[in-house]
């Protein structure tokens, strides 16, 4: 299996947000172990010190650990990290200008938030 | 940081031809080293240099050691391949493990066997029976069996298909390489082993051009896709090279300024086989 890597970033980068997705989309729970150094770089066939980078940039943001001897594993509650993080991007750096827009077009608030309702429902069973 | 490889004013002339002209370098523990070059480049002679197989003038330290009179201590910490699809056609399977046995003080032979176990490679074949990709993994085999700090490979895949060439270096990442040992690389086919190698080496009619970690390269070399209205104002900032894809101009820098280039399109690290390209034409010009 080849991974379509990018040019436009470095592929340590690409591996930590390959990472990311997986914890994301559930694919890696809390407690599980990544794969080690060893074998990612040898399936796709990176330099080794490539994937530490990318791992070590996980244990930076705190969603990975290293344990001695045994490898890199998934820190408790990296999911909950992660959606928080997003969560607060969202708020912070995209909902002022949905906010800006709304107040532009003159949208009424109640009727948004009624065309919104069934799929919003939707999606949160689908979390459950 | 242990250096294996010092290499400086090394030179090596054939003739009136310059084989080497004074190529300084050095090699590093733990590193992935690729000697990128033509043919004709002085890629070859660069690596018998270093395995004490020619003569040249310059200084060349290998593992501490003058590998014009210590060739013999050398290659106890020192493997070499050409090739990795050519052994000898009469000898079985056996007999080539039984040779390498008695010939190289530091083969496990163990480890040789336990490799091919995996394999569909027979001890009791000749290796002129088994195909092109079972040679590759009988040679793997007696490679990764030595306890060498330095491996040198010479165009190692040449004449493998490209599922081959890939078992190759998976196996090898996999099973051989760790930060105690390093690998010495030449071959054509830039792009497959790009993401494996630390650094690079251009040599070009036996000058080096370029000599770079991966990391560095990264910083130093930049690739900017560029709309035709701006293709003039990249000109004018003396790029590297220029090339037409897709009708957008790509642009490759060295040394630019990062906030000028940001603004022509869009930037990223150039692949090594067009670095390649652009530095011999730059020489060339």
């Amino acid at each position: 299996m080849d991974p379509n890597w990018n040019d436009s970033q470095p592929i340590y980068r690409q591996l930590r947000d390959r990472v990311v997705e997986m914890i994301l989309e559930g694919i890696l729970g809390d407690g599980d172990a990544l794969p080690s150094v060893r074998s990612v770089a040898a399936e796709y066939r990176l330099n080794p010190l490539t994937v530490l980078k990318g791992y070590q940039e996980l244990v930076d943001e705190g969603l990975v650990e290293k344990r001695r001897g045994r490898g890199m594993f998934i820190m408790e509650g990296a999911k909950k990290a992660l959606l928080a993080g997003e969560r607060e991007l969202f708020l912070n750096e995209q909902w002022p200008s949905v906010v800006a827009t709304i107040r532009r077009l003159g949208l009424n608030l109640d009727d948004l938030v009624e065309i919104a309702r069934p799929e919003l429902e939707e999606t949160e069973g689908d979390e459950r | 940081m242990t250096t294996l490889v010092k290499a400086s004013g090394l030179s090596k002339s054939y003739g009136t031809v310059k084989a080497l002209d004074q190529a300084s370098f050095e090699i590093h523990q733990g590193r992935i080293v690729g000697l990128i070059g033509p043919n004709g480049a002085g890629k070859t002679t660069a690596l018998k240099a270093v395995l004490g197989l020619t003569s040249f003038e310059g200084k060349l330290e290998v593992l501490g050691l003058d590998p014009r009179r210590e060739r013999h201590r050398i290659m106890q910490d020192v493997c070499f391949i050409a090739d990795v699809a050519v052994l000898p056609k009469w000898l079985r399977v056996r007999k080539a493990l039984d040779l390498v046995d008695r010939l190289h003080p530091r083969f496990e032979r163990s480890r040789a066997e336990d490799f091919l176990s995996r394999t569909t490679v027979r001890m009791d074949s000749k290796i002129g029976q088994l195909s092109k990709g079972m040679v590759t993994q009988l040679h793997l085999a007696l490679v990764m069996a030595i306890e060498a700090r330095l491996l040198v490979l010479d165009e190692p895949t040449l004449g493998l298909d490209i599922l081959f060439r890939k078992e190759f270096y998976k196996t090898l990442l996999n099973d051989y390489f760790d930060e105690n040992r390093t690998i010495l690389v030449t071959t054509h086919q830039v792009e497959e082993i790009e993401n494996i190698l630390t650094d690079v080496i251009f040599i070009d009619r036996g000058r080096l051009v370029l000599d770079e970690s991966m990391d560095s390269i990264a910083d130093r070399f930049v690739e900017v896709s560029v709309k035709p209205d701006r293709a003039e104002a990249a000109r004018q900032l003396g790029p590297l090279s220029e090339q037409e894809m897709f009708g957008r101009r790509v642009f490759l820098f060295e040394n630019g300024n990062a906030e000028q280039l940001r603004d022509l399109g869009e930037m990223r690290t150039p692949g090594i086989a067009d670095l390649f390209v652009a530095k011999i034409k730059e020489r060339s010009a």
